[in-house]
Order: structure tokens, then C-alpha cells, then sequence
């Protein structure tokens, strides 16, 4: 590439060759033809509808969850909580199910989706209190926390919500239909996508276009002057978690209502992190969370299908995501440094 | 003539497009005293800088002891005798008084501990120059003055044939200035070479051998020390013969307290207030006089209901506008021009619209364009409201804060260095608009480092020590600064004197 | 006191320090890390790796002293990636953190595959048949391996290198304020090039030890969070190294706790038990905080990544 190229290249393109060239490398030192495995990773994962289909089912809670990152990352917090929400809200919304599962569809799946939503606000709002109150590093707290849900869906699953009738296996009952989110006919787009870019484009609304984005926006800017003009950071801290928190926790709902069919273990395949890498490069606007977790979904449904019939590991995907968020990370730092060398 | 130890040989600096020193030539002699002399911004310190190696020069040369000076970084200036004591004091503040002198001591041992008889001689300078000061104090429990003796004596460790002092008295009380400028005489007595930055003719006048004056980064004179009269010193500081004095505000008739401090206390971990009350009335002008660092900041936002009050309550007009638990927020009714304005007064990812709308802004109401006149009236530059806040200059930030709060009328306004940074044009400005605001009857609590200026604009004068109101006086034109610095540092005039 | 309480107090006291040893050197690692003003929360990533490099290494050559070698020496070359982000491309320290946790995380699952179910040869016990035929210093040695005293040892080493050695003063200046350490004299990347590479290095043996030593296998994610716990602890320990022992003790004492009630038959599922730990560690972050409301023992430069 030239020199002229480079400098005007946006930082977005580059890291996006960063990332190719050191996935290239990856699959060469893994000992896997790379523009081979390339080619398959992306037709696994929009070669067909039903891969689409599978992408679009793994884009779903990383969007959430990447929105549940980039609602508190407006004013400048770093809530890496996403994993530990998704469980509280999948553990709320599944506790209404196990409580009421004969209630009719219309009034269940909108309060399950409730219970979800506050479950996951309530996970958010700890560390946002703790933060607002005590200045408790939300960061630390967010993701510590998120061992503890993951180990209390597993006391749930082996102990009193354990089916009977699952011959051993750690899962509560089948969810009933009327429990089951609805999706597209024949696909595993479900309604959890549609509340996520529906959440998206209500985001975007609200903090780039309404009234009251700048009151974020001065706090996020800077602390001092927002309270020297009566605003309350830790009123913003404790809402903007808790709203993130929301957001996780119905992505928490939405994979066990849909996808799993009941509560296990396992229901999140990293999705609190993937999220959080998602709204990182997103910087935290939600018009781009969308194509980006599109994307991310993409590569990590991929690499579940080249993991079945290319005997890749699944682990690849991890690696992967980890490589483009260190590109992520080091080329617009890279690229200003080279600039002012020039 | 004596040898030159260092000689700039058609030194440039730029920053970007900003030419911070033009082709500035000159040299330092050994055992003299050489003030560098000019207005905030003539790229003084900028200059000293390229020769302690924290900026290489963009074109031209350092020599020193006639050969090109190869001084990359500090490191380099100081093995060469080169100290530099700067404006911003580089001490640690959280390390103790030993540690921060073996820091820059080149014989520190790799076993520092006070046990190594290698270590003493790190401390034999501050014996000397300050036997008060114990060695294991963490250097924040120290004063400004003390802090700045810490600061020679770490020059003093390295041998320096050298010392830059840049701006050193801007801090100091006047008792602790006539005591610098007493050193810095015996310093060059011993045969080094002082290079003493500073806008301050007192300093000038007290020690200086030769005197170079800078403007707009140009050496514009190089005088000895008598060559010149002071005025003809300041007119070529400032470009054009400059009247000074500033205008005291009117009279003010009117007696009802307008705004009210009852008992104010609050916390920090480094400061507490203590009980200040103070009643301001309409039109009257109160100016804050104290050293650095007792309390004026905390004072500043606690009266801008930044900062929770722990006790006591303050009142515009009769109700309420302290901030009293750290969950209640408080949009401050004051024209608040708060420190350092930069961290504290403006968001830098917002446009100068914006910023001077932040008050709509942050209650949920839309941005007007209304405010955009402010920019040309109060000369910021670039007057585009449409730039961001973090792109303007330090003294351009300075400006929009002041053009958002003193550009329309408020009840009371409160003040902190309202006028740092800024040239003389713009402090002229900034105090006429003060003024104004006083005259159309506005209390002005008005918090300064500046005694001649507050002796000049206010109409009493309140100083405060450790937190406390120490004193409330009348400046009925018989205070003197010596009286009022007296009471600054808590000794009674006479120690001053001595 | 009978000699069966001092038996029982023996052997938790011994079960406490090895349960903590590997969080006391991940511990300590961060916490010289953040004397020099940077955060590193890859040290999760640093423990990670260094567990399955160090189980392979030991696995490999049926030498644990190898294993822990290779471990530590693998976290130390992970952690340039993250000095590499934060101090060559200014990268945020805390996105550099995750990234390289991420990297480790799929790299040791990817890898460790072929670990799980294999025995790995352990390090040799204190116990010698010269200290056997004394009492209870007999039972307490043939319980330790040498880990635990190095953990010590490197506890007063840190303390000691921190407050009384020329380069130590260096290290916390340069954490204090990058900008006055340089002004000193000192120059600053590369000190935290250094201290970056020492955590990682401690973090990656604490890993190897988790995994050689403590357990003496390998299980994808075994480090649960360790590392990061590993960073809230140093907040608690006030940036002390000294601190480090206790407040991991207390981490070490509580899942033996939770361990031995699982074992005592005690009616509680053993993941609600599993929670305790960072239960514990969180309120004890908490309560640090509601003691000194202001982080005021906080390197200075590190209150600008925490804002």
C-alpha cells in the first residue's frame, strides 16, 4: 500500500485489514489453509437461509448485549456486565414461566419479557449504585458479578428447578409454547431481534436527537460542568446501568425462550463480551452496533458451523474476536502516530 | 566580558502553525542573574524548555560552553548542571520531602533506605536552605513556599551551574518573595547562572543583572540591568505604552446583603472549611486573598454547589443555592468562572454554541443561537461557534467561560483567577465586564493570586488561611499588600518584615 | 487448646495459603502494574495462559519446575501485547485489557483441548523423613510444596524492591505522574515496559501454579475469574504489596470454606457455595471503599483511567 493510500485510508478500513491479515495468520499458524477456511467461514455464514438464519439468531443477543454495553459507555462507563445480566434476566423471566406457564401467550410473553427486563436492570443497577454512592470502580464490579449469575443458573438447573422428567439432564421443563417467543416460520429469527433493533433506533433517537441527549452528553463530556449546571452524575450512572441491564437481560429471556427452549447452563456463548467488543468498535452509537453485530454474529455462527464440518474448534471464533478488537484497539493509535511522524 | 555558558543562536519552536519562539537569540552568563521578562504566551518558558531538553528546537542552536548542546531530555540537562525549578512544581506530592530529592539525585544508591550512610548527603542542601522542613513529610502536607524550597534543593543536589526558575514568585507571599530573591542574589554570588523567567517587574527589579524582554515569541531587548526605566521596560513587555492602574468599580449605595455565606463548611480529603460567613451586598465587591492551597478552591465550589456543603448554607437573595447531600444537584444561578476553566468550565467534545448554551443544555431545553454575538464581544478566537471548545487555546477557553457568564446580567457573580492566563487587553476586558456587572448591582465574590489587582478592584478584602476566614478588611486605600500578605502566611507584620 | 484444634487450625491455615498462593502472585503482579500507573485487566488472560502453557510444559517433560517456568515466561510475552496497545498506539487500558483476555481465553481453549484429562507430575512436598518424626511440623511441611513460600518470598520482595530500592522509588513516581518522572529525569515507558512484563510474568506463574500444582489439571476457564479478581484485590490492599497476603488469604480462606462444607455433606448446592468467594471479594471492594471514601492511596495516574 502506498504511503499516499495509508494516510488517507480511514482508521475503520485499516483495522479492517489489520484484522484479515492477522486472521490469515492465525489460520497458517493453526495449521488451516486460510484463504480456504476464510471462504467457508463467511459462506457458513451467509451462504444460505438457513446459515442466515443461524447468523441472524447469533446476532441477536450481541446486540442487545452491545447495547447494553453502549448505554452506560455514553457517559463514558465501562460495564463489561453484559454476561452476568443476560443470566439475571433469563433467570427472571424464566421464574415467571415456571410460576404461571399455563397463562395465554399474549399476557405470559409480555411480562416474561418484563421480568427479564427488570431482572437484568436490577444486575445493572448494583454496580451502578455502588458507583454513583461509593465511587466503586463499575468496570471491576461489572465483571465479577458475572460469575455469579452464571454459577446460580447452574445451582437452579441442578437443584430445585431441575425437570424431573429430563432424566438427569441440568435444565428446567420445556418451555410451553405459549412461553416460546414468536419467530419467522421455519427460521430462528425470533422476536428478540426485533426488540433489539427496536431498541437500537430508539437509542439513537434518544441520544443523538432529543431534548434531553446533551444532558449525557455535557456529564459524559465533562462531570464538573454538568454538576456545576445541576445535573446529577450519579442519577445517570444508576439509570444508564440499569437500562443496559435491561437490555441484557431480555437478551437472556429471548435465548432461552427461543433458542433453548428451557433454562440451562451454557445459554450464553460469550455473548456479555462479544457484546462489549461489538459497542467498543461501534464507539458506543447505536446505528453502528447494528451492522457491526451483524457482522460479529456472522463470525461467530460461522465458526459454530465450521466446528461441525471443518473440525476447526469453536475456540477460533474467541481468538478471532480477541485479534480484531487488539486491531481495533491499536490502529487508530497507530495511524494518529504515523501521521504526526510524517 | 565574562564567558557565555549557554548561548541561543537563532532558536525557533513552533507547534503546529502556532510559532511559539521566533529566531530568539541570546546568551546566559556565568554568576549572573538573567531575567527573562514578558507577558503570558512570549514563549519564556518555551525558550528555557528546548535548553532542559523537553522540546527539541525546530530550527537554530543551544550551545553550551560554545559547543552544540546535546541535551535530549532532562536526564541530559542535568548531568550537564543544568536545574530547572518549574511554575508547576515537578514534586511528587504523595512521596515524602527524601524520597522526592534522591529522585533526581544522580548518587541515589540502589539501596535508598535511610539506613545507607550513602544516602545523607541528599539531604545536606535542605539542611541548609530550610533546616525546618522534616525529610520523611509527604510533600502535600507542605506550603506552596516550603514545596518551592524542596524544589531548589533538589536543583541545588545536582551541581547546577544552571538554574532556571521559571515564574518562581507567582506563588509566594511577598515575605517569601523578598527571601527568593535574597537567595537567588547568593546563588550567583557563588557563580552560578540564574535564568529567571517571570512577568513580574518586583523581581526584576530585585535581582536581575541583565534583563531580556520577549514578545510573541521574539526577543524584542536585551538591557543590563539599569540601562532601561521601568517604563520603558513594560512598553516594550507589552508592544505599546500600557496604562496599568485599573479602574475601581463604583461606589456602591445600596446595603442589602445580596448574597450570603452562613457558617460554610465543607470536606475534602486534603481541605476542610471551616465556618465562613460572609454577607456580599448588591454591588459590592469582595475579593479572596490567600497563598495557593488554603482553601479557595474548595471555598469556589462550594459557592458554585459543586462541592456538598458539610455544614451551614448559602443564600442569593434569600433562598437557598448550596448543594447540601452529594445525591441532590444544584444548577448554580451564579456567573461561576471557576479555575483552571479548561477542566472545569467547559466540555471540550462540544461546540462553542454549545458551550456557551450548556445552561439550556443540561435542564432538557434546545440550544439558541442567541449567544453567538458573545464570541466577537468577548474577542474569542476563532469566533466560530461551530468549533469545538477543546480546539481554542488555553486563554481562548478562559475568554468563553467569562463571555458565558458575564455576558449577560446576573444577580452575583463569583470569580476565580478570572484573568490567569490572559494578555493584558483581555484582562482589561474581563475586569471591565466585572465591573459592569457590580454597577448594575451584582454581588461579586472575586477569588485571586493577584494582591495588587485585588488591592486595586474590591471593596473589602477577605483573607483566608488553613480554610478559615482569617480576616475581613475595608480597603478603605490604607492596606498594604506587606499588612495583607502578613496575614496570608498567619505571622505578624513585623516577622514579615524580618 | 487441645492438640486435635491446633491439627484442625493447622491444616485450614495450610489449605488457606495454597488455595491463595496463585491469586497472591497474580496479585501482586497488578498491583506493581498499577504502581506505575497502568491497569491491567489481562492478567486474567496473563493466569490463563500461563496455566496451560505451564501444565503442557510440565505434562511435556514431567518436570513442574519447568511447567512453572514456561507458565510464568508465557504470561510475561503476553503481557507486551498489552503494553504494546496501551503504551505503543495509546490504546485504552482497559478495552487492551479485554482484548488480550480474550486472545488468551480462546487460545487456552482452543489449545488445551488436548490437556484436559492428562496427569501432570506435581511438585514435591517439604516433608522429608528428617522433619516426619517431628509433630505436627511434620504434617504441616508434607502438606506444602515450595509455592507457598515463594509467594511469601515475593511478597517481601515487592515491598522491599517498592520502598527502599532506587528503581522501586523510580516505579512509583512514575506512577504518581508519568509527566514529573520525566522531568526527574526518569523515563517512564520504559519502567511500565517492565512492570508490565513483571506482572504478567507473576500472573502467568500464579496461573501455572493453579494449574501444576494446586489442582494438578487442566480445565478450560479454570482460572474463573482469578485475574480479575486479582485487580479488585489490589484496590482493597491499598496498592501495598505487604496488603497483597492478607486479602488473598481471605479469598484462599473462603473457598476452602466453601470447599470443605460441600465435603462436610453440608445441605447447599455447590454452586451457590462457588458464589462465596466472589461474594466476598466484592464486599470486601465495597467496604474498602465506605472505609476511605476517597481512593486517596491511588497512584495519581491511575485516577485517569478510572476517570
Amino acid at each position: 500500500m502506498s504511503p499516499r493510500i495509508l494516510g488517507a485510508a480511514s482508521p475503520f478500513i485499516l483495522t479492517i485489514f489489520v484484522f484479515l491479515f492477522l486472521a490469515v495468520a492465525l489460520f497458517i499458524g493453526l495449521g488451516q489453509p486460510p484463504f480456504q477456511t476464510l471462504a467457508v467461514l463467511v459462506q457458513f455464514a451467509v451462504g444460505d437461509s438457513y446459515s442466515l438464519s443461524q447468523t441472524m439468531a447469533k446476532t441477536t443477543p450481541i446486540l442487545l448485549c452491545a447495547l447494553a454495553a453502549a448505554v452506560p459507555g455514553r457517559l463514558g462507563l465501562i460495564s463489561v456486565g453484559a454476561e452476568g445480566q443476560l443470566h439475571a434476566g433469563a433467570i427472571a423471566g424464566t421464574a415467571l414461566v415456571l410460576l404461571a406457564p399455563v397463562w395465554p401467550a399474549p399476557v405470559l410473553i409480555p411480562l416474561m419479557l418484563i421480568f427479564a427486563a427488570i431482572g437484568g436492570a436490577i444486575y445493572g443497577y448494583i454496580p451502578g449504585l455502588l458507583r454513583a454512592r461509593l465511587d466503586v470502580n463499575e468496570t471491576i464490579v461489572t465483571l465479577l458479578m458475572n460469575y455469579v449469575t452464571v454459577l446460580l443458573v447452574a445451582a437452579l438447573v441442578f437443584g430445585p428447578w431441575r425437570d424431573p422428567a429430563s432424566q438427569g439432564w441440568p435444565a428446567t421443563m420445556q418451555f410451553p409454547p405459549n412461553a416460546v417467543l414468536p419467530a419467522l416460520p421455519g427460521s430462528r429469527i425470533h422476536l428478540g431481534l426485533l426488540l433489539g433493533l427496536v431498541a437500537a433506533l430508539a437509542l439513537h433517537i434518544y441520544f443523538n436527537h432529543s431534548r434531553w441527549a446533551d444532558k449525557v452528553r455535557i456529564l459524559a463530556g465533562n462531570r464538573k460542568v454538568g454538576e456545576t449546571f445541576g445535573l446529577s452524575f450519579g442519577f445517570w450512572v444508576m439509570v444508564l446501568m440499569s437500562v443496559g441491564g435491561a437490555l441484557a437481560g431480555l437478551a437472556g429471556i429471548s435465548e432461552v425462550s427461543a433458542i433453548q427452549g428451557r433454562l440451562q447452563q451454557s445459554i450464553s456463548l460469550g455473548y456479555g463480551l462479544t457484546g462489549f467488543l461489538v459497542s467498543w468498535l461501534s464507539r458506543h452509537q447505536p446505528l453502528i452496533i447494528l451492522p457491526v453485530s451483524l457482522c460479529v454474529g456472522g463470525l461467530v455462527a460461522g465458526s459454530d458451523a465450521l466446528q461441525m464440518f471443518a473440525k476447526v474448534p469453536a475456540a477460533s471464533a474467541v481468538i478471532l474476536q480477541g485479534l480484531l478488537f487488539a486491531a481495533a484497539l491499536a490502529v487508530p493509535g497507530l495511524l494518529a502516530r504515523w501521521r504526526k511522524a510524517q | 566580558m565574562p564567558e557565555s555558558l549557554v548561548q541561543f543562536a537563532g532558536v525557533t519552536r513552533r507547534f503546529g502553525d502556532l510559532i511559539a519562539v521566533n529566531n530568539a537569540s541570546l546568551d546566559i552568563r556565568a554568576g549572573e542573574v538573567l531575567a527573562i521578562l514578558g507577558e503570558n504566551g512570549a514563549g519564556k518558558s518555551t525558550l528555557m524548555k528546548m535548553l532542559y531538553g523537553l522540546y527539541p528546537a525546530s530550527e537554530g542552536q543551544i550551545l553550551l560552553d560554545g559547543a552544540p548542546a546535546k541535551i535530549s531530555g532532562p536526564a541530559d540537562a542535568m548531568r550537564n548542571g543544568i536545574g530547572m525549578v518549574f511554575q508547576h512544581f515537578s514534586l511528587l506530592p504523595a512521596l515524602s520531602v527524601r524520597d522526592n530529592l534522591l529522585l533526581s539525585w544522580p548518587k541515589t544508591p540502589f539501596w535508598k533506605s535511610h539506613r545507607n550512610a550513602r544516602t545523607d548527603d541528599v539531604l545536606t542542601s535542605l539542611a541548609e536552605l530550610a533546616p525546618q522542613i522534616d525529610p520523611e513529610r509527604i510533600v502535600s502536607s507542605l506550603s506552596v513556599g516550603e514545596q518551592q524550597l524542596v524544589e531548589l534543593c533538589k536543583v541545588l543536589n545536582i551541581n547546577a551551574r544552571l538554574v532556571i526558575l521559571d515564574e518562581p514568585t507567582s506563588v509566594l507571599t511577598p515575605a517569601e518573595a523578598t527571601r527568593l530573591h535574597g537567595f537567588i542574589k547568593q546563588l550567583a554570588g557563588r557563580g552560578v547562572a540564574v535564568a529567571l523567567i517571570t512577568h513580574k517587574l518586583a523581581d526584576v527589579e530585585a535581582c536581575a543583572d541583565r534583563i531580556v524582554v520577549m514578545r510573541r515569541g521574539s526577543v524584542v531587548d536585551i538591557a543590563e540591568r539599569g540601562a532601561r526605566s521601568m517604563a520603558e521596560t513594560v512598553a516594550l513587555m507589552m508592544g505599546q505604552s500600557v496604562d496599568r492602574t485599573l479602574r475601581p468599580p463604583p461606589a456602591f449605595g445600596r446595603t442589602v446583603p445580596r448574597l450570603v455565606l452562613e457558617n460554610v463548611s465543607a470536606q475534602r480529603p486534603d481541605m476542610s472549611l471551616q465556618g465562613i460567613s460572609l454577607s456580599i451586598a448588591a454591588g459590592e465587591i469582595v475579593g479572596v486573598a490567600g497563598v495557593a492551597g488554603n482553601g479557595q478552591a474548595l471555598l469556589a465550589e462550594a459557592v458554585a454547589g459543586v462541592e456538598p456543603l458539610t455544614a451551614g448554607d448559602i443564600l442569593l437573595d434569600g433562598v437557598s443555592i448550596a448543594r447540601h447531600t452529594p445525591f441532590e444537584a444544584v444548577s448554580t444561578p451564579l456567573g461561576y468562572i471557576p479555575e483552571q476553566p479548561r477542566d472545569n468550565g467547559v466540555v471540550a467534545t462540544m461546540s462553542l454554541a454549545r458551550n456557551l448554551a450548556l445552561r439550556d443544555l443540561a435542564q432538557g431545553k434546545r440550544a439558541t443561537g442567541r449567544h453567538a454575538n458573545l464570541l466577537e464581544r468577548f474577542n474569542v478566537n476563532p469566533p466560530d461557534p461551530a468549533k469545538l471548545a477543546g480546539t481554542l487555546s488555553g486563554g481562548n477557553v478562559q475568554k468563553l467561560v467569562i463571555a458565558r457568564e458575564l455576558g449577560i446580567q446576573r444577580d452575583a457573580i463569583l470569580a476565580c483567577y478570572p484573568t490567569m492566563g490572559l494578555d493584558l487587553a483581555a484582562i482589561e476586558m474581563v475586569y471591565a465586564a466585572m465591573f459592569a456587572q457590580a454597577a448594575s448591582g451584582a454581588a461579586v465574590l472575586w477569588i485571586s493570586e493577584d494582591l495588587d489587582d485585588l488591592l486595586a478592584g474590591s471593596h473589602r478584602i477577605a483573607v483566608m488561611r488553613e480554610g478559615r476566614l482569617v480576616a475581613l478588611l475595608d480597603n478603605d486605600g490604607t492596606l498594604s499588600r506587606e499588612a495583607v500578605g502578613a496575614l496570608m502566611t498567619g505571622m505578624t507584620e513585623t516577622e514579615a518584615a524580618a | 487448646m487441645s492438640v486435635e484444634m491446633i491439627a484442625i487450625l493447622a491444616s485450614w491455615g495450610i489449605a488457606t495459603l495454597r488455595s491463595a498462593t496463585p491469586l497472591i502472585f497474580a496479585t501482586l503482579g497488578e498491583t506493581l502494574v498499577q504502581r506505575v500507573g497502568i491497569i491491567n485487566l489481562g492478567t486474567e488472560g496473563e493466569m490463563l495462559l500461563g496455566a496451560c502453557v505451564g501444565f503442557a510444559v510440565g505434562v511435556a517433560t514431567g518436570n513442574p519446575w519447568l511447567g512453572l517456568m514456561a507458565g510464568a515466561l508465557a504470561g510475561a510475552v503476553l503481557s507486551l501485547l498489552h503494553a504494546g496497545l496501551v503504551l505503543g498506539a495509546g490504546a485504552n487500558q482497559i478495552g487492551s485489557g479485554l482484548a488480550v483476555w480474550m486472545i488468551a481465553l480462546g487460545a487456552t481453549s482452543y489449545f488445551g483441548r488436548a490437556l484436559v484429562g492428562q496427569q501432570v507430575t506435581p511438585l514435591p512436598s517439604l516433608g522429608s523423613d528428617w522433619s516426619d518424626g517431628i509433630p505436627l511440623v511434620g504434617t504441616i511441611l508434607s502438606q506444602m510444596t515450595m509455592a507457598a513460600p515463594m509467594a511469601l518470598a515475593a511478597v517481601v520482595f515487592a515491598a522491599w524492591w517498592l520502598n527502599q530500592t532506587r528503581p522501586g522509588l523510580h516505579w512509583k513516581a512514575v506512577g504518581e505522574s508519568a509527566l514529573i518522572a520525566a522531568e526527574n529525569g526518569i523515563r517512564p515507558i520504559r519502567v511500565r515496559v517492565t512492570a508490565i512484563m513483571v506482572g504478567g510474568l507473576l500472573a502467568g506463574l500464579g496461573g501455572a501454579i493453579l494449574s501444576v500444582d494446586y489442582t494438578q489439571t487442566w480445565a478450560q476457564e479454570m482460572t474463573k475469574g482469578r485475574g480479575l479478581v486479582a485487580v479488585g484485590l489490589v484496590i482493597v490492599a491499598r496498592w501495598k504489596p505487604a496488603l497483597v497476603l492478607p486479602v488473598c488469604l481471605l479469598f484462599g480462606l473462603t473457598e476452602v470454606a466453601t470447599l470443605r462444607l460441600q465435603s462436610a455433606g453440608f445441605e447447599l448446592s455447590p454452586h451457590l457455595l462457588g458464589t462465596a468467594p466472589y461474594l466476598v471479594v466484592l464486599l470486601v471492594l465495597v467496604g474498602s471503599h465506605v472505609v476511605a471514601r476517597r481512593a486517596s492511596a491511588m497512584p495519581a495516574d491511575l485516577k485517569a483511567v478510572f476517570q
